[in-house]
């Protein structure tokens, strides 16, 4: 298995708004019902934590079209946890190639997204060396609000906000 | 639980009308830090880097490079400089772009802002 993260990053401009096109399709695609495959690639648990708390009575995913699955092959977005084990890589690969196309990747949490761990010889201290990822969920664990929004991001039901945050107080936050 | 239950009986809803409308709880969550750049000097821009157990700050002249994915809330930062570190109250933080999360906070009194924010 090689190492290499995916070029999602390096494409020219022309693919680039054909990846937009396809992102609109998929969106279109999974408006109404989306089926989604949990991977925990070594976290601590209380993004899990989170995640089970989604489907609780106060949070109640399911009224927002939002389902999991206990399997890759019928799962259309993996939402995965954790700063991704060396030792769980091919486990994560082997994941994602399971799944239907199209498929999105959701990252969640600070490991994942590449926060607490420097990459060592344990793990990759991101999510991203390993899969494409499409959607980036920042919390230290997120709460089931912030995981709601980013999952309606990565289905553009919801705009995306935090690129027009500045964390300056006082400001236009 | 108990209030969710009780307010079950009282309305017979106990679910969020989020993301139709703000959830109330929201304001209580942890979540990173919003900056007062009058109160921010290099010095205490310097600790926050230092201090920071996850490594969401650098530096930079003049500007202190804040990564909002990296952080994890703890609130140290808060506690360093109370008056120059708030907290934001911000949870919507999903973002197509990792680079999205990374915001650049001018620090007062370094030399070459400009240079920087330019």
């Amino acid at each position: 298995m090689s190492s290499d993260p995916p070029a999602r990053a390096a494409m020219p401009p022309a693919l680039d708004e054909a990846a937009d096109e396809l992102r609109r399709r998929v969106a279109r695609q999974f408006g109404r019902s989306l089926h989604i495959r949990t991977l925990d690639t070594g976290s601590c648990a209380a993004c899990e934590q989170e995640i089970r708390m989604l489907a609780a009575p106060h949070y109640d995913l399911h009224r927002l079209g939002f389902f999991f699955t206990p399997t890759p092959r019928h799962a259309d977005l993996l939402l995965v946890t954790g700063p991704m084990l060396r030792a769980f890589a091919s486990a994560a690969r082997k994941t994602y190639d399971a799944m239907p196309a199209p498929k999105l990747v959701v990252a969640t949490g600070a490991c994942a997204l590449g926060g607490v761990y420097q990459p060592d010889e344990f793990s990759y201290g991101s999510v991203a060396a390993q899969l494409p990822i499409d959607v980036w969920i920042a919390g230290c664990p997120p709460s089931p609000l912030a995981l709601l929004q980013g999952l309606m991001v990565a289905v553009d039901r919801m705009a995306e906000k935090a690129s027009r945050l500045t964390f300056i107080a006082g400001g236009a936050l | 639980m108990p209030q969710w239950f009780v307010k079950g009986l009282r309305r017979g809803v106990v679910t969020t009308r989020y993301p139709a409308r703000p959830d109330p709880l929201a304001a209580t969550l942890p979540g990173p830090p919003a900056f007062r750049p009058d109160a921010l000097t290099g010095q205490i821009a310097d600790d926050l880097v230092r201090i920071c157990p996850s490594r969401a700050f650098r530096r930079a002249p003049g500007t202190l490079i804040f990564d909002a994915g990296a952080c994890t809330g703890c609130g140290r930062c808060r506690d360093r400089a109370p008056d120059a570190v708030t907290a934001s109250g911000e949870f919507e933080l999903a973002a197509t772009n990792r680079s999205a999360l990374v915001k650049l906070i001018p620090v007062r009194g370094d030399a070459s802002t400009v240079e920087v924010i330019a």
